[in-house]
């Protein structure tokens, strides 16, 4: 193996150290919370962290169809984003307000 | 006309995103394309004037907004003092369309130190988090000259 | 030669991207309210994945992935802002206050706490 491509792999294999730190400091957030949005933009940047892990896989393997995964890892994210945003407005509505929040109104 | 141009653009995605630029594979995302505006009725009235040196430009200090954001925040995250003065501020908005609120909404979002929160019932006010809130002026100053005067000379 | 430099500025924006993501997650953790912890997610986040997509382009191999990682990159631009201020918004209006070294919240006078609950 070339000096470069074994480069590559060191760089990868930090990447992976790197990220599964991040990881497991993003489980500590959704852990503790403490409240309902908190988890939420928690596991969103968990995606961002498992985006990370398939975008180092396919660098290190060179099979790049992984970026595939990594892009519709994307679009699952943003959309379970979404549906949490729109839950927690829906559920302040319905008045089962289970966030553990104090409640706004709508002047 | 509006259409066919999404249908295009939505043509071209497909090219890149399947990655195998053939005339068949034109055709089909031309058709998908067809699809999804005809399941997707509710479109926006007419196309907004577009200069493409404006847009280039507004791209390009996004971009450098962008990176300068990402540092910025590095740096605040790694500082072992953190002294915040967070807050949410209103901006009066000069963009009226739908297109070009959610545009500048959205750069906002992505630029150093602030967030959209809300838009007002009437569309006339923005609601921005900042992270360093100690000079409202200065920041509603910032946005002003900075993407709303862009955004209005790319797109009016 | 020239797959010698590709190895390299892949290896480099891997460990960019990672550092990016390391930030985000700092940020996660450090920052005093929800609103702060999301300017360090929605940046910080967004161009740590987008650096990682874009190392791809470098790898010796990689056929036909600038397409797709251009899309991919523009996709994740487009979408994290908007999930950030949806998020914000619906946490605001499901109270979640501001920390208390806040100095403004101009958005108070639209959504009144409510105080007979």
């Amino acid at each position: 193996m070339s000096f470069d491509a074994l480069f590559l792999q060191i760089c990868g294999a930090i990447a992976l150290v790197i990220l599964s730190l991040s990881f497991m400091i993003v489980a500590f957030r959704v852990i503790v919370g403490p409240s309902l949005p908190d988890r939420v933009l928690a596991l969103d940047t968990m995606t961002v962290v498992a985006i990370g892990f398939i975008a180092v896989a396919a660098a290190i393997t060179g099979l790049v169809v992984y970026a595939d995964i990594a892009i519709a890892l994307g679009l699952v994210g943003f959309l379970a984003t979404v549906a949490f945003a729109r839950f927690i407005i829906a559920s302040r509505q319905n008045g089962d307000d289970d966030t553990g929040n104090e409640e706004h109104v709508r002047k | 006309m509006m259409r066919y141009g999404i249908v295009l653009i939505l043509a071209i995605v497909w090219l890149a995103v399947s990655a195998s630029y053939t005339i068949p594979n034109l055709v089909l995302g031309l058709i998908v394309g067809a699809l999804v505006t005809f399941l997707v009725r509710e479109q926006s009235g007419e196309a907004p004037k577009v200069r493409p040196l404006a847009v280039a430009l507004l791209v390009i200090l996004f971009v450098k907004e962008l990176l300068l954001s990402a540092w910025k925040v590095a740096k605040l995250v790694l500082s072992p003092r953190m002294n915040l003065q967070p807050g949410i501020f209103s901006y009066p908005l000069k963009v009226s369309t739908d297109f070009e609120i959610t545009l500048l909404a959205n750069l906002i979002t992505l630029t150093p130190g602030t967030l959209s929160v809300d838009v007002s019932d009437d569309r006339r006010t923005l609601f921005v988090h900042a992270i360093n809130c100690s000079d409202i002026e200065a920041a509603r100053r910032d946005i002003e000259t900075g993407f709303e005067r862009k955004i209005l000379e790319a797109f009016r | 030669m020239i797959e010698t430099l590709q190895n390299i500025t892949a290896g480099l924006l891997l460990l960019a991207g990672s550092a990016f993501i390391l930030t985000a997650t700092l940020g996660l953790v450090r920052l005093p309210d929800l609103y702060t912890r999301m300017h360090a997610a929605s940046k910080a986040g967004t161009v740590g994945s987008c650096v990682m997509l874009i190392a791809l382009v470098f790898v010796p191999g990689a056929d036909g992935v600038a397409g797709r990682v251009a899309a991919g990159v523009l996709f994740f631009l487009l979408t994290a802002p908007v999930s950030a201020h949806l998020l914000a918004k619906a946490a605001y209006i499901s109270g979640t206050r501001l920390s208390s070294s806040s100095v403004a919240d101009h958005l108070k006078t639209t959504y009144a706490r409510d105080e007979a609950k």
